[in-house]
This record gives C-alpha cells, sequence and structure tokens, in this order.
C-alpha cells in the first residue's frame, strides 16, 4: 500500500530524522524524500530516480527482527510483480536491498480509489465511473490472463497516477492459480469485497473471487459508499441475501456442499433498480454478472469488458480528464470550504450529512417494496427531494444509504478508518514495522 | 502453475548451452576446471534433495530450489557464494516462493545433520543473509516452470498414463543437469517421454510427429539425458572435495 492517504499525513516539517533522510541519496540512485506512509510490512516514501528523473515510491521492508528473513507477503508481491507487466498495474521498477532493509520501488501514484470515492468534492458522472470500472477490469483481466488472483481487490489497493491510471496494487495476498486441486485459504480479502462462496468456506475457487470484489467496487462507484458492510462473516453473508436474495438450488447447486454452508431464512431478490435508481439499464445488467452467485457462471473479467455497457454510451473518460483529488502538497486553494476540516480519506462521519436517511427504519426492505400506500419510485423521488434539502452538498450526486435500505443491522456503522485498517492489518501480520513507527 | 509460458520471465532468461557452461573467472583461478563445475553442482543438487527429504516439501519446490541453485552460478562466482550455503538458501526461498515455507531453523537442524563438516554447520542468520544476496542475483525473479505438469498432460495425450511414473523419474534426474536454464519445460518433457518410449518398447512416432515441434531438439536434449545417465552415473566422493577445497584456496 502505497497509497497516500489524508488520514496518513506525512511528518511535514518533521524532525531530526526527516532533516537526515531528505537529503541522502541511496544506493547512488535515488533521491530520497517525505514519508508517505506506512504499508502492510514497511514504510513507503517518496524519492527522486535520478536516473530517469522519474517520482518514485519506495517501500522499504525491514528484514532485521525478522526471523524468517524477507517477509512472505512481500517475496509473493515481488515474485508476481516481476511477471505482471501492464498499464493497469503499478509498476516494480527495482529493488534492491539496503541498509537492513529490502527496498521496492514503484511508480509513483498520487491517490486511491478510495479518496477518489470518498471525497466529497469530486463528482463521478457515468462515464467517470464507466472509465475506472474499465481500467480496473482490464488490470484483473491481464492478471487473469496470467493466471494470477489477486485477492485483496478493494478502492483502497486501486492507484491512480497523476496522468489518471488506474493499476492495481498491493499483490501480497495474490497468488498463482490453476493447478487443479490446490487448496487455497478462504480468509482472503477484505470482508466488504469477499465473495459469499469465501464466506461459505470454500478452499477450491478461481477468478470469480476478484470478479465478485470488482462488483462490489462498481456498486461502491455509483453509491459512494461500499455496498455491502457487514460486520462479521455470518452478517456479511446476511448483507449479501438481504441485497441479491438467498441463492436458489437452481442460481447455485454447489452450494450446500461448501465446507462452512448453513442455510439462511429465504429472503427474495428486491429488483437491483431500487438499491442503485441512478444506473443504467446496461450497468445493471453488468452488476447482476458481476454478483452472480454461482462463481461458475459469474462473469469473467475480459467478459465484463466486452460487455455492452462499456461498448454503450456515455463512452469512458479519458484517464487525464477524469475527476481525482489534487495530489498530495498540491495547491489546495480551489477546494470547497467544507471540505477543510475532513480529509478526503475520512471513511464514515462525514457521509451521515449527505446520505438520505429513510424515513421508518423500522419498515427496512419490505417496508420499501411491500409499502402498502405508495410505490417504490413514489418512495425513491421522496427520498431524493429530502436529501436535495436535508443535505448540505446540493450537488452531490444523489444515492440512497442503502444499510437504511437493508436488514436491521443498520444501527452499527462500521467507522474502520484506514488508519485504524493499517493498524489491524500490521497487528495482524504481526510486523515489527510496526514498534517502528513510534 | 498452469500459466502461460512463453509470456514469463522463464522463457526470458533461457540461456545457450555455452553460455550455461563457463566456469566464472574467480572459480576458473582457483583452478575449477569445468568439469569440476558441473560436478559440485550434481552433487549440490542431491543436498538439496537430501535435505528436502528431511524437511518434506513438495517436488516442485526442490525443482524451483535446483533452477535458483543453477541460475545463481551462471552469474556469481562458487568462491563468492558458497555452494553448500546456497544450496539450502536455494531451497528455504523456493519454499516461499512456491508457497510451502519451510522454517529457517528447521533447515539449519537438518543441515547440521546431514553434513559432517565443521564449516559447513551454518546458522539461521547466514541463510537469511545469503536469501538476500540470491534475491539478488536472481534478479528478482522468482517464477521458474517445470516439466512436470506439460509432462502429465502429454503423456496422457499419447494415451500413456501408465508410464507418468518413470517418465517422473527422469524429469527428476534432469535436474542434475541444466537442462532447465536451456530448454522450455515441455521440450524437457518431450525427451523424457521420448526416451520412457524407446526404453519401454512403446512406438510413438505418429505421434510425436503430430506434435509439430523439432524432433531435432526433442533427440538431442534427449542424448544429452542418456550421456548424463553413463557419465555421471557414479560421482566419486574424492573428485567432489578435492574441487571443494579449490574454492577454498586463499589468494
Amino acid at each position: 500500500m502505497m497509497s497516500l492517504e489524508a488520514s496518513n499525513p506525512p511528518h511535514v516539517g518533521g524532525g531530526e530524522e526527516e532533516e537526515s533522510l531528505s537529503s541522502k541519496k541511496i544506493v547512488d540512485r535515488y533521491l530520497k524524500g517525505e514519508i508517505l506512509g506506512e504499508g502492510t510490512y514497511g514504510v513507503v516514501f517518496k524519492a527522486i530516480d535520478t536516473k530517469t528523473e522519474q517520482v518514485v515510491a519506495i517501500k522499504k521492508i525491514r528484514l532485521g527482527k525478522q526471523k524468517e528473513g524477507l517477509n512472505f507477503t512481500a517475496l509473493r508481491e515481488i515474485k508476481l510483480l516481476k511477471e505482471l507487466h501492464n498499464p493497469n498495474i503499478i509498476e516494480l521498477i527495482d529493488a534492491f536491498p539496503y541498509k537492513g532493509g529490502l527496498h521496492l520501488v514503484f511508480e509513483f501514484m498520487e491517490s486511491d480509489l478510495e479518496a477518489v470515492i470518498r471525497n466529497r468534492s469530486i463528482i463521478l458522472s457515468p462515464a467517470d465511473i464507466k472509465s475506472y470500472l474499465q481500467m480496473t477490469l482490464k488490470g484483473l483481466a491481464f492478471c487473469h490472463k496470467k493466471w494470477v488472483i489477486h485477492r485483496d481487490m478493494k478502492p483502497n489497493n486501486l492507484l491512480i497516477g497523476s496522468d489518471g491510471q488506474l493499476k492495481l496494487a498491493d499483490f501480497g495476498l495474490a497468488r498463482m492459480f490453476g493447478s487443479p486441486d490446490r487448496r487455497f485459504t478462504h480468509q482472503v480479502f477484505a470482508r466488504w469485497y469477499r465473495a459469499p462462496e469465501l464466506l461459505f468456506g470454500t478452499k477450491q475457487y478461481g477468478a470469480g473471487v476478484d470478479v465478485w470484489a470488482a462488483g462490489c467496487i462498481f456498486a461502491e462507484l455509483l453509491l459512494r459508499r461500499p455496498l455491502l458492510q457487514g460486520f462479521s462473516d455470518i452478517d456479511q453473508l446476511g448483507k449479501i441475501f438481504a441485497a441479491f436474495g438467498t441463492p436458489k438450488p437452481s442460481q447455485w447447486p454447489d452450494l450446500v456442499y461448501l465446507p462452512d454452508y448453513v442455510e439462511y431464512q429465504y429472503v427474495p431478490a428486491p429488483p437491483l433498480r431500487t438499491i442503485f435508481p441512478m444506473a443504467s439499464d446496461n450497468a445493471l445488467d453488468l452488476l447482476s454478472k458481476m454478483f452472480t452467485y454461482d462463481p461458475k457462471s459469474r462473469i469473467s473479467a475480459q467478459q465484463a469488458l466486452d460487455h455492452r455497457y462499456f461498448s454503450s454510451m456515455p463512452a469512458p473518460t479519458k484517464p487525464a480528464l477524469l475527476p481525482r483529488p489534487s495530489p498530495k502538497g498540491g495547491s489546495l486553494n480551489q477546494k470547497p470550504p467544507f471540505d477543510l476540516n475532513e480529509g478526503p480519506a475520512v471513511l464514515s462521519p462525514p457521509r451521515k450529512t449527505r446520505r438520505v436517511i429513510l424515513p421508518q427504519r423500522e419498515g427496512g426492505l419490505e417496508g420499501i417494496l411491500n409499502g402498502a400506500d405508495t410505490t417504490t419510485d413514489e418512495r425513491i423521488r421522496k427520498l431524493r427531494n429530502t436529501g436535495d434539502t436535508a443535505g448540505q452538498s446540493g450537488k452531490m450526486p444523489m444515492s440512497v444509504d442503502n444499510s437504511a435500505l437493508i436488514g436491521s443491522g443498520t444501527a452499527f456503522r462500521p467507522t474502520l478508518n484506514s488508519v485504524d485498517r493499517s493498524y489491524l492489518k500490521r497487528k495482524l501480520d504481526m510486523d515489527p514495522e510496526f514498534e517502528y513507527s513510534q | 502453475m498452469a500459466a502461460n509460458f512463453w509470456a514469463s520471465s522463464h522463457s526470458k532468461q533461457l540461456l545457450e548451452q555455452v553460455e550455461v557452461d563457463v566456469v566464472p573467472q574467480l572459480d576458473k583461478d582457483r583452478g575449477v576446471t569445468l568439469d569440476e563445475f558441473k560436478l559440485i553442482k550434481v552433487h549440490m543438487t542431491n543436498y538439496i534433495w537430501r535435505l528436502a527429504q528431511y524437511v518434506k516439501v513438495r517436488q516442485r519446490v526442490v525443482a524451483t530450489a535446483v533452477s535458483y541453485f543453477r541460475r545463481v552460478y551462471t552469474r556469481k562466482s562458487m568462491t563468492e557464494y558458497d555452494p553448500p550455503l546456497v544450496a539450502p538458501t536455494c531451497l528455504y526461498l523456493a519454499s516461499k516462493a512456491e508457497e510451502s515455507t519451510v522454517q529457517a531453523r528447521l533447515l539449519v537442524f537438518y543441515i547440521r545433520k546431514l553434513c559432517n563438516d565443521e564449516r559447513h554447520k551454518y546458522e539461521i542468520k547466514d541463510i537469511l543473509e545469503m536469501e538476500m544476496k540470491l534475491l539478488e542475483a536472481l534478479d528478482y525473479y522468482l517464477v521458474v516452470y517445470h516439466p512436470y505438469r506439460p509432462l502429465s498432460q502429454l503423456l496422457q495425450d499419447a494415451g500413456l498414463p501408465d508410464l507418468n511414473h518413470f517418465a517422473w523419474g527422469i524429469v527428476n534426474d534432469t535436474y542434475k543437469m541444466d537442462l532447465i536454464l536451456i530448454h522450455p519445460p515441455y521440450m524437457i518433457a518431450l525427451a523424457c517421454i521420448y526416451i520412457t518410449t524407446v526404453l519401454k518398447d512403446k512406438d510413438k512416432i505418429s505421434w510425436f510427429e503430430e506434435l509439430r515441434v523439432d524432433m531435432n531438439i526433442v533427440k538431442n536434449i534427449s542424448l544429452e539425458i542418456l550421456d548424463f545417465y553413463d557419465n555421471f552415473r557414479v560421482i566419486p566422493e574424492e573428485r567432489i572435495a578435492v574441487a571443494l577445497n579449490k574454492l577454498r584456496v586463499k589468494m
């Protein structure tokens, strides 16, 4: 993770340590700059490649305290990125050991998709969304062609370069597949992006898990918030079924044979339109194919790229023209006033002001769907109206708060921001780097 | 790993026999001959194999480890990169790269068990230091393709699945040579099948012809394998000791 996150600010005007770092040349080639943040297993800092004049991000993986040499996750990333060269996949430019750490040199990326989605001053047009999804799927299709599953697709791992190109990054969980009967762990992906077969504990899965996650990212681009925010694996499945209906045996014949299969109370599938009132028919059709339950019939990344959603109007925005957060350290003058005291990557609180809250929360989804006196359309129109007057940012594209629509678990709203997540991730990895940061 | 070989870094790194059969200058200075250079590689391949049996890893981990080992010595000298340390470290690195990690502690334990020579009793930190040096020597390219998968597929296609076991053994032996650095894995697999069909008296000429591969190359690889069986059946311990001692000469 080498993305820039406002919640992980550089130690600007820092102490002596920063001073000494800033003027240091590493191995005669890289001019070290400010610290950008901390990844899962190391510090990331900005640098200038004196050989190519290119700005790069260098990830330092510390080895000193490790009993097992180079971190397994880092090794995976190196191994796979050395094989994957594509405009939509982060490029590993160089690697070298130096001062007790292995340094990985990546192309410098200005931002990430999570920052774009969370930034309230950015408006994403349908053409912009199409462009971001297309680049995501292109990177993914390339990985899958090379028999690599990413296994950690989420907006935060989709980095955006200064030219607007989106690139898949963080291959620390990725691995090669294609050997029949090889068993993998199902404990992959951030929960909200985990495919149902993984939640049911399958050990034999394929590229479909990435497609499901890409579907979640598509939904998130449309809604400007994560679609399926479960707070446990069981709850995650509940959220999935509430959104797309409980899978019927005809939809997913192998379901009952999965290791952790438990029966869920039958919920019919509400029309997708209720979740994505603003999406085009083609977008909805593609979404439904990416969210197909049976991994065997789920659309592949390549098939998704060939879907008519991408060939129909509007054409995807050219990457260079895509709206994106101003780069770190760039001019902040044009920023609207309400954005000054909240960073673009803050996940939870600011959302509430622009989200439309359903008037009758108790009614839940049934209330909407089976409403006695009003039709769904009227309800939604009503919601939109309330939103327009209540929300501070009237120019934001409206979206319906989906968790208000789905289930009763609405009271719980995860307030995990990126700092928490990298903290947890680091703790889980038991990364010695963690101590270093303090 | 059924990935596309031709798009891999492995395929781009294939070398010519003459490029592989070069004794590094530093080793040459110590009087190591090409024969001895090859002998040490065979000996160390066997050593990796034996270690692997103790730490219990899959075949492809061993195959990857040996490939790393041989690749390293197309770029580095044995004088600088001590083979008795490089060999277990290759196994260590390969076990990580192939997703079945072996603890360095365990490896060190078995190195001590297998080696009587005091000079080869390495510590964990030696392995970890060498791991970094190897990564650099390999230019961080870690994905290696092997003939095992094409072997099974081709035998199936040829209608000879019962010969898999026999041919598999020949494939194992090819790692005592540098074939994996020179030829695409499926060509090595075909050569092993070719030898198998000849030895087992199966007539598969028409099947080979239908494959549209250069049979001259397949035959050359096969001859090389047979040559190896003739010349390296027994490796005299003394010759290994002489060769390894040459590397330790202080200059």
